[in-house]
């Protein structure tokens, strides 16, 4: 459910309201949230840090942003373009997996796998070439929000929990990371969710289908296994394949959780201009954009379909058609 | 290379002057936005001043809102992306009250762009903002290609265009802009009925139907089997679209497709477009129309040209050229 005061909120912030350079604060670090990713996105030219291998094809790349560009919070995304010559056209979003600041410069890590063809011409890149970046984008994870939070990552969707377990070690917040996959070497920054969530006596629980590692079965069947124990109200703040998500809001909803889901669609701009990556909003929200009228679908835009990029790419459980997510 | 480029002494770029008239619209330069690739406007503002800029040609507003097709809506292909949006947008009633007054608020040249499944429903369109103050011209989409009704191929007929823009030109004293598309056998007969038609200027043109197939699931990788094409990929295709259309009619036309460059842009005036759009390039780059606008100024400027409208259809094939471009070659001989 969306409250009138979020939708408020929101809609303060959609209809742009300008405020001086430096009036805002620095980006919260603890979900820092939705008002604060409309429209201060900028385009930089972002310089290469580093990059390596971490594992199960997976690569880590640290990128410097100038200043300028607003720290990203846990969840949202950046349009990250190879420079001329591109071997592809359009810039790919990119969930951030940290972002901290050395030496007062902003440092944004990514965890990727070099599987197509842009993704392979960026792990080729060495340290010190430009890239262009566009963000932070979307809206993040409102890690704010009171309960017990509980991570919930699959596979590769690690990344922006990572970012979130950090988050929420530096406001002291405890919170449980469950984190599945198809088999154990596919739990790729394992080491790294372990260190973060030491810092505020996180717990990790695991699980892969293959029995491999940790519980042997799906995030969802460990979830159930493990709420029972613990305090509620539980938040959930997910990301993974869209299959698991799906399970993950579908328990949330049976269970009287709150969960936020981080969603992927292919996109083209990432700030909402094209309408290319609609997710197929659920009959309550659908008719609560109709019911609020005008107001409310002007901050939603559309009451069929809500845009991964602008309206996300976190979601929460019960604002999307689950059935009818791809 | 045409007389125009040669041999001239290079000019302060401040001096060009990049004024272009557009029917009774004068704009301050020939670089828009190209509908739907930059919203209504205000959501680059923060990032693009609006005020420099030609005009913005906003996203396709329709009498009533609509919600645009199943995913997936975009995909890459080689130099160029296919889309499948479906005309989502926010209806006649929000486009009125809510986006124009901002758009007027930042001092953007307002080009609106309209689509209508019928000819009543642009008279309807034309009706509500025929008046309105802020906006500039009204680009009317006869050529979107991801609709079920009043897509391009319905606005594909000379006869029907020419009717309709017969009852919408007085319906409103700005310029109408009609938007083409390149799917059709011959581009000079849809561009000249519109201009009988009463049309100010034409744009040339809207994207082209395409395909990508997804050999895996053995589906399309759009939602839809085709989708519209645009990017680098059809610049060419564009850009001779574009010159035929420019031949056939008097009235002025506005270059698209595939446009990332000044150099891209000035093509198209060669080719005979009074002013360019835009589209596909500002995905990749949020400034890419300024850019392509001091590229031109810069060009222009180190050729001493210091009127763009000297520029304007300064390509001209030689007879023997354009023989061989437009007639269909013989039996067994290369074309």
């Amino acid at each position: 459910m969306i409250t009138r005061e979020r939708a408020a909120e929101r809609g303060r912030a959609r209809a742009g309201t300008r405020r001086a350079p430096g009036a805002r604060g620095p980006a919260k670090p603890d979900g820092g949230t939705h008002a604060a990713s409309r429209r201060t996105w900028r385009q930089s030219r972002a310089r290469v840090v580093s990059q390596r291998e971490y594992g199960a094809g997976f690569r880590w790349l640290e990128l410097e942003l100038p200043a300028g560009f607003m720290a990203p919070v846990a969840g949202q995304f950046v349009q990250l373009m190879l420079e001329f010559p591109s071997p592809v056209l359009l810039p790919r979003p990119m969930s951030v997996a940290s972002a901290r600041r050395v030496r007062g410069k902003l440092r944004v890590g990514f965890l990727y796998a070099a599987v197509g063809t842009g993704t392979r011409a960026l792990a080729e890149l060495p340290p010190g070439a430009g890239v262009s970046v566009t963000g932070p984008l979307g809206r993040g994870y409102p890690l704010h929000e009171p309960g017990t939070p509980v991570l919930i990552a699959g596979g590769r969707g690690v990344a922006p929990l990572l970012m979130a377990a950090e988050s929420l070690a530096r406001s002291r917040r405890r919170c449980e990371f469950v984190f599945g996959a198809r088999t154990a070497g596919l739990l790729v920054g394992l080491t790294e969710a372990r260190s973060r969530l030491a810092r505020a006596r996180g717990r990790l629980h695991l699980a892969t289908d293959d029995g491999s590692r940790g519980f042997h079965g799906d995030v969802v069947a460990l979830l159930a296994k493990l709420a029972p124990k613990l305090e509620r109200p539980l938040v959930i703040h997910a990301c993974g394949p869209h299959g698991m998500l799906a399970a993950v809001a579908r328990w949330a909803m049976a269970n009287g959780a709150r969960a936020h889901l981080a969603m992927e669609s292919v996109m083209a701009c990432g700030t909402g201009v094209c309408r290319g990556c609609p997710l197929p909003r659920s009959g309550e929200a659908r008719a609560q954009v109709l019911a609020e009228g005008a107001a409310a679908a002007a901050l939603k835009g559309n009451p069929e379909w809500a845009m991964c990029c602008t309206d996300g790419p976190v979601f929460e459980a019960r604002d999307l058609d689950w059935e009818r997510v791809e | 290379m045409s007389h125009v480029t040669t041999r001239r002494t290079p000019i302060a770029p401040e001096r060009v002057d990049l004024s272009v008239r557009i029917g009774s619209l004068v704009l301050r330069n020939p670089i828009l936005t190209a509908s739907g690739t930059f919203g209504y406007g205000d959501e680059y503002a923060h990032v693009v001043d609006l005020s420099t800029l030609g005009g913005v040609v906003t996203k396709t507003v329709t009498v009533k809102p609509r919600a645009g097709n199943a995913p997936q809506r975009v995909a890459e292909t080689a130099s160029g992306m296919l889309n499948s949006i479906g005309l989502e947008n926010v209806g006649l009633e929000r486009f009125r009250d809510e986006k124009l007054p901002r758009l007027r608020a930042l001092e953007a040249t307002v080009i609106a762009s309209i689509g209508g499944e019928t000819p009543e429903e642009l008279e309807t369109l034309l009706r509500a903002l025929g008046r309105e103050a802020g906006v500039g011209a009204f680009e009317v989409n006869f050529s979107c290609p991801n609709v079920a009704a009043g897509g391009a191929r319905y606005w594909a007929d000379p006869a029907r265009l020419e009717r309709t823009l017969a009852q919408l030109k007085p319906l409103t004293d700005k310029a109408l802009i009609a938007k083409l598309s390149p799917d059709v056998t011959d581009i000079r007969e849809t561009a000249r009925a519109c201009e009988r038609g009463g049309a100010d200027a034409l744009t040339a043109v809207n994207t082209f139907v395409g395909m990508a197939i997804d050999l895996d699931g053995m589906r399309s990788r759009l939602g839809k089997a085709t989708g519209g094409l645009s990017g680098p990929a059809i610049k060419p295709l564009a850009l001779a679209r574009c010159w035929e259309a420019a031949g056939a009619v008097r009235i002025p036309v506005l270059g698209s497709g595939g446009i990332a460059s000044g150099r891209d842009a000035l093509e198209f005036v060669a080719a005979g477009a009074t002013a360019v759009q835009v589209g596909t390039a500002t995905f990749v780059e949020s400034g890419a129309a300024t850019r392509v606008l001091m590229e031109m100024r810069a060009w222009l400027a180190a050729n001493g040209i210091a009127r763009v409208v000297d520029l304007v259809g300064a390509f001209r094939a030689e007879p023997a050229q354009e023989e061989r471009a437009i007639a269909p070659a013989r039996n067994g001989e290369r074309s």
